[in-house]
């Protein structure tokens, strides 16, 4: 149904797999999905999560993984700077693309002729100027993040190819894309007046400028959302 | 006498062969978690010919063998049975068309389907009637030039997606056998039955509410529903014996793959006896399920009775499909009964073969009844 947004969101996922990861199985042991391209050329993939090497085989099209050994050791970071880093964009952007919606929302109210601002108390300049910050930190602990991520694949992952590190690494990536797009839109004044802390809907460019910051930001939500749900299979498993 | 297949029967099996690992295995899992219809990989399993094979061709059909078709849906099932059910849901209400139906009917109800992607279900099962057709109690009373139906059918595959049914109902006091379109109106679809296993597979109730059906598509005459429902299982046995070898097959494939792999005690699974000793009778069993399947078949492709030996093909490969899976699971161990598995699948998908289209006890008592005429067994 389109009305349920758990079957839309689930249908791409769905389409998205099939494209860029192919036939996928799953670990018999930790139930985390893997796809057919984390084997390596003798067959076997050593599962992320729960550490087992599985050779697997495909008759008459059915997944059948046997599980020959199980990896005990692990490097596991002292300081585990990557789980933490994580936690600061995740938990500050969703406010940072909040703010700029209220915003948008009284851009729009105040262009067909109704001034809302008192229903924030006249804060817009504030409330501008605190989505900057907010976003400014969110990316740039997302640099922290990748960073420390890149570590974590290298030494505990051992740089081994999967489908859901490949997946991070590339989201990651576009996550600080999209991000430095809204900062650079944020901070050149084309999207927020300075004198009022509203869009600027006047103007066509004002409006187009308005539609990409917010698109930008949109898109950045869903990339981090990515980013935390394949992280968190990573760690926890389904 | 002789075991090969012809070359067109080669090529046939081998384009099953095909679609089940490119379009059935891969999604098996996916479908019977979620329990959806599975409308895409029919929809593919029409682009390539492989619904309403039993269609004649004078109507657009393929007319397959039942022979033919037999080995397509052991190929299927060897996917999984769910979703070769739902592909394959259609024969079983076309077949009384093909078997009592008028050319008018036939060109009506069979033509259609040979056009676009349509479904059809066989609304027969009531709550107090299942292998016991005969105590059916929908009722269809004669008014005019109209029959009316009222009653419940329970237990429909493919109740919620079928353009028609095929619905036998009691004219006074004699099953009698309708053809009745799903957009009549006084017909309400249930929801979905959450069965054990084959959970690709739709089955739903299908309640007929004052349902107008013209004489038009009154099938055969009045009291002809329950040979046309009972003779329709002779020509559809033999399929879903060959289902059942399917299950039994993808059993034997996975068990092997598997004891070939795994390590135990410093050698391979299958150098144990106690595990090869299991995949041998597997195998055997399989085969002579698949020879009394085939032979079904074939008596039927030849115009002979068959009501024995489909019997016998159907209790025999159902209980074979039951015990390899079983015994898969069990070569597999912990493994085997983990749901990452596709050995937990198979024992539910198999439990069905067992019951549905006649249990296990019935076949033994249409093979009995069968006994009974002779004095001596050649």
């Amino acid at each position: 149904m389109a009305a349920d947004p758990r079957a839309l969101v689930g249908r791409i996922t769905k389409r998205f797999k099939r494209r860029f990861w192919g036939r996928t199985f799953r670990c018999p042991v930790c139930h985390l999905e893997l796809s057919l391209h984390d084997l390596d050329a003798h067959g076997l993939v050593v599962c992320p999560l729960c550490g087992v090497v599985l050779e697997l085989d495909l008759p008459y099209g059915h997944a059948v993984p046997v599980v020959h050994d199980v990896e005990i050791f692990r490097p596991q970071p002292t300081l585990r700077l990557h789980p933490m880093a994580t936690h600061i964009p995740i938990g500050l952007y969703p406010f940072a693309l909040l703010g700029a919606l209220l915003l948008a929302a009284l851009s729009v109210a105040g262009a067909l002729g109704l001034d809302l601002r008192p229903v924030v108390l006249g804060t817009t300049t504030l409330i501008e100027q605190a989505i900057l910050i907010i976003l400014v930190l969110s990316v740039a602990f997302s640099l922290v993040t990748a960073a420390s991520g890149l570590w974590d694949w290298t030494f505990r992952y051992r740089r081994r190819r999967y489908a859901q590190i490949n997946l991070k690494i590339v989201t990651g990536a576009a996550f600080l894309a999209v991000g430095a797009i809204a900062i650079a839109l944020h901070v050149s004044g084309l999207v927020f007046s300075q004198v009022t802390g509203l869009m600027d809907l006047a103007s066509p460019a004002g409006v187009l400028a308005g539609l990409l910051y917010l698109a930008a930001m949109a898109a950045g939500m869903v990339l981090l959302a990515t980013l935390g749900h394949v992280g968190g299979n990573l760690v926890f498993g389904r | 006498m002789h075991f090969d297949l012809d070359a067109e029967q080669h090529e046939l099996v081998e384009r099953a062969r095909e679609f089940t690992r490119e379009w059935i295995s891969p999604n098996a899992a996916q479908y019977d978690r979620s329990g959806e219809f599975p409308l895409e990989i029919c929809r593919q399993a029409f682009r390539q010919g492989f619904m309403n094979p039993h269609i004649p061709p004078a109507y657009g059909g393929a007319g397959h063998r039942v022979l033919d078709h037999c080995m397509v849906m052991e190929e299927f099932c060897t996917g999984c049975s769910g979703i070769a059910t739902a592909i394959d849901g259609n024969g079983l209400s076309q077949y009384p068309v093909i078997l009592a139906g008028t050319d008018d009917q036939k060109w009506r109800f069979l033509a259609p389907m040979t056009e676009q992607l349509m479904f059809s279900a066989y609304a027969v099962t009531e709550p107090e009637a299942g292998s016991d057709v005969a105590r059916v109690k929908t009722a269809a009373a004669k008014i005019g030039n109209d029959y009316v139906l009222n009653g419940v059918k329970w237990w429909i595959t493919n109740g919620s997606v079928a353009s028609w049914y095929f619905v036998l109902a009691r004219v006074e006091d004699r099953p009698t056998g309708f053809l009745v379109r799903a957009d009549s109106p006084g017909i309400v679809r249930g929801p979905k039955e959450h069965n054990l296993g084959q959970h690709a597979s739709n089955t739903v109730r299908v309640t007929f509410e004052d349902v107008k059906v013209p004489e038009a598509n009154r099938l055969g005459g009045e009291g002809d529903g329950f040979h046309i429902a009972m003779k329709t299982f002779d020509h559809t046995r033999p399929g879903v014996a060959a289902g059942a070898n399917g299950i039994a097959k993808a059993a034997l494939n996975i068990a092997l793959s598997y004891a070939k792999r795994r390590r135990t005690f410093d050698k391979k699974l299958i150098s144990n006896q106690g595990i090869s000793f299991k995949l041998a009778e597997m195998m055997t069993r399989l085969d002579a399920a698949r020879f009394l399947t085939y032979k079904a078949a074939w008596l039927f492709d030849q115009g002979r009775d068959n009501t024995r030996e489909a019997a016998e093909a159907k209790w025999f490969a159902a209980d074979t499909a039951m015990q390899a899976a079983l015994e898969c699971a069990q070569v597999l161990g912990g493994y085997g009964y983990t749901n990452e598995m596709p050995a937990e699948k198979l024992i539910r998908d198999a439990k069905i073969y067992q019951i549905y289209e006649g249990a296990s006890e019935i076949q033994k008592m249409i093979v009995v009844s069968k006994l009974m005429r002779f004095k001596e067994v050649h």
